[in-house]
Parts: C-alpha cells; sequence; structure tokens
C-alpha cells in the first residue's frame, strides 16, 4: 500500500492519543498549502489514510500535530507550559509507489519521530 | 572487525573533510589535540549556570556528534516564524556560545530548524533525491526564564528524537 498515514502514541503512558487533530500540507513555492484536516480516533489513528494510494503525488509534506492541550493535560504539577505543543514534521515523498508511516511519539517533554511502515 | 575500523576512518575521514573550515577551526581551538568527529568529546556540565537555551546534536547514523550542521534559530511571531539567528554546530555538535542566554532568553514558542538533508549529502550517505528528511523543524516552548534550557536533538536521514534536557 501507498500513500500517507500517521498515528499518536503518548510513550509516556504507552497509550494512542485520541481526538487529535492534524493537519497535513504540502510545499508550493515557498509556502505550505493545507491538503487536510484530520481527528485521531481511539486508536490514535486517522479512520481514513491521509493521502490515500491512487492520490500519491511527490512533494514535500508538513504534518503539524495539535498535541498541546493534550499534553498540558499530562503536564506534572508545577509545569506552567510543557516543552512541547504543537510539532511539525516535514518529510518527502520521493516514490509514489512506497508507503510513508509518519508516526509521532510524545510526551510533554520530548517528541520522536520516523519513517515507520 | 577490520573492515568496521576501516569503515569507521571512513566516515570520520569523510566527516571530517567537509566540515565548513571557520566551524572546524573553532572546533579545533576549543577540543586541542582531538581528531575530528573523536567521540572523545567530554560531557559538558551546566550546573549552576544562568539561564540559557543550549543544543546539542547526535548524528545516530553515524553514531558521532552532528557536527558542522546548520540551524536556523526562529520565535513564533504572531502566526509567523520570524528568524533570530543562524549557527553552525561546533565539532562536538554544540555551538560555541548559547543559542540564547540571560536577557536574549524570552518566553515564547521557537523553532530550531536544522538541514539534515545538506548535513548528510555532505557526508556521502547514500539517500533518496530528495531525502525522506530535508529541513526538521524543532518546536519546542521557553516558559519559565528562571531556567536552563537545553535541547538535544538525535537525529538520522529516517527520523529524529528531541527532549528538555539538562
Amino acid at each position: 500500500m501507498a500513500g500517507i498515514t500517521t498515528h499518536i502514541l503518548d510513550s509516556n503512558r504507552g497509550r494512542p492519543v485520541a481526538g487529535v487533530r492534524i493537519d497535513l500540507s504540502i510545499k508550493q513555492g515557498e509556502g505550505w498549502t493545507l491538503v487536510k484536516s484530520a481527528a485521531t480516533n481511539q486508536d490514535g489513528r486517522t479512520d481514513a489514510p491521509l493521502v490515500r494510494p491512487e492520490d500519491a503525488k511527490l512533494g514535500e509534506y508538513e504534518l503539524v500535530f495539535h498535541v498541546d492541550e493534550y499534553l498540558r493535560s499530562q503536564a506534572g504539577a508545577g509545569d506552567p507550559a510543557p516543552f512541547i505543543d504543537r510539532p511539525a514534521v516535514r518529510f518527502s515523498v520521493f516514490d509514489v509507489k512506497q508507503h510513508y508511516h509518519v508516526p509521532l511519539l510524545c510526551t510533554p517533554g520530548s517528541c520522536s519521530t520516523y519513517r515507520g511502515s | 572487525m577490520d573492515r568496521l575500523i576501516t569503515d569507521r576512518r571512513r566516515v570520520l575521514a569523510a566527516g571530517a573533510a567537509v566540515v565548513a573550515a571557520p566551524a572546524l577551526a573553532r572546533a579545533q581551538s576549543q577540543q586541542p589535540g582531538q581528531q575530528p568527529g573523536a567521540l572523545t568529546i567530554a560531557p559538558t556540565s551546566q550546573t549552576g549556570l544562568s539561564p540559557r537555551l543550549t543544543m546539542h546534536a547526535i548524528d545516530t547514523y553515524h553514531g558521532l556528534p552532528g557536527a558542522g550542521m546548520t540551524c536556523d534559530l526562529s520565535v513564533l511571531d504572531g502566526d509567523r516564524y520570524r528568524q533570530l539567528k543562524t549557527v553552525v554546530t561546533a565539532q562536538n555538535g554544540r555551538t560555541d556560545e548559547p543559542l540564547l542566554v540571560d536577557d536574549a532568553l524570552k518566553a515564547g514558542r521557537y523553532e530550531l530548524l536544522l538541514h539534515v538533508e545538506d548535513y548528510f549529502r555532505a557526508r556521502g550517505a547514500q539517500l533518496p533525491t530528495p531525502n525522506f528528511l530535508k529541513t526538521v523543524p524543532v518546536r519546542f516552548v521557553i516558559a519559565d526564564l528562571g531556567q536552563r534550557y537545553h535541547l538535544p536533538v538525535l537525529f538520522s536521514p529516517w527520523g529524529y528524537s528531541y527532549y528538555r534536557g539538562s
């Protein structure tokens, strides 16, 4: 399967993060154009792929994960604001026949991403 | 084992050859007598220092400090990131000076843009064109001006992580 999929995991609790908005944009010229917004389901994924296999296009993409509200609810007492608020991940689709799974693992103090499968 | 050592030397040599000359000179003056890319660079303790923002880039692909990488620091101003400065990491993967210190450290939402593709291409890594990661936006919040903020970034051509360090 080709296309773009994602997943948000709270790596502190080892649980998916549900109900978080994700914006997918594509680079056009010097700016970013929103392709679609979606919300994570109970499994931390989106119900449909962000980009379906038949819609895959070469280009530079950006995912913005609106985890700030969730992370504030998880931060320790006395933290005025978590270190991580709204991380963005930019990546290139260099072969439309390949699948790009781009997950976000986050806690109030850290985040990571990688090309998954 | 011999092959591993040879490969490692080649990586080190490739890394040394491509680091921008001024960054290399700075790094060598900081660490006299040390081979470029050597892993024996001592840890740095920042205990007791004044509030500041510092960074440390670690190349987890080669297992080396992320030396000679261009990074742009910006702060969110309205709905746009406004660039504050551009730095090049030294031989130990850190910057010669703190990114922000004392009065320059202000509360806000920041972005450190790492030029990861340029970094790996300069080291001869075999990458797709364009690479999966081109420039990496590391976004974080500075909220308490009474604290030090240390930002370690572990990166490879296929992923990265960052966290509030110490």
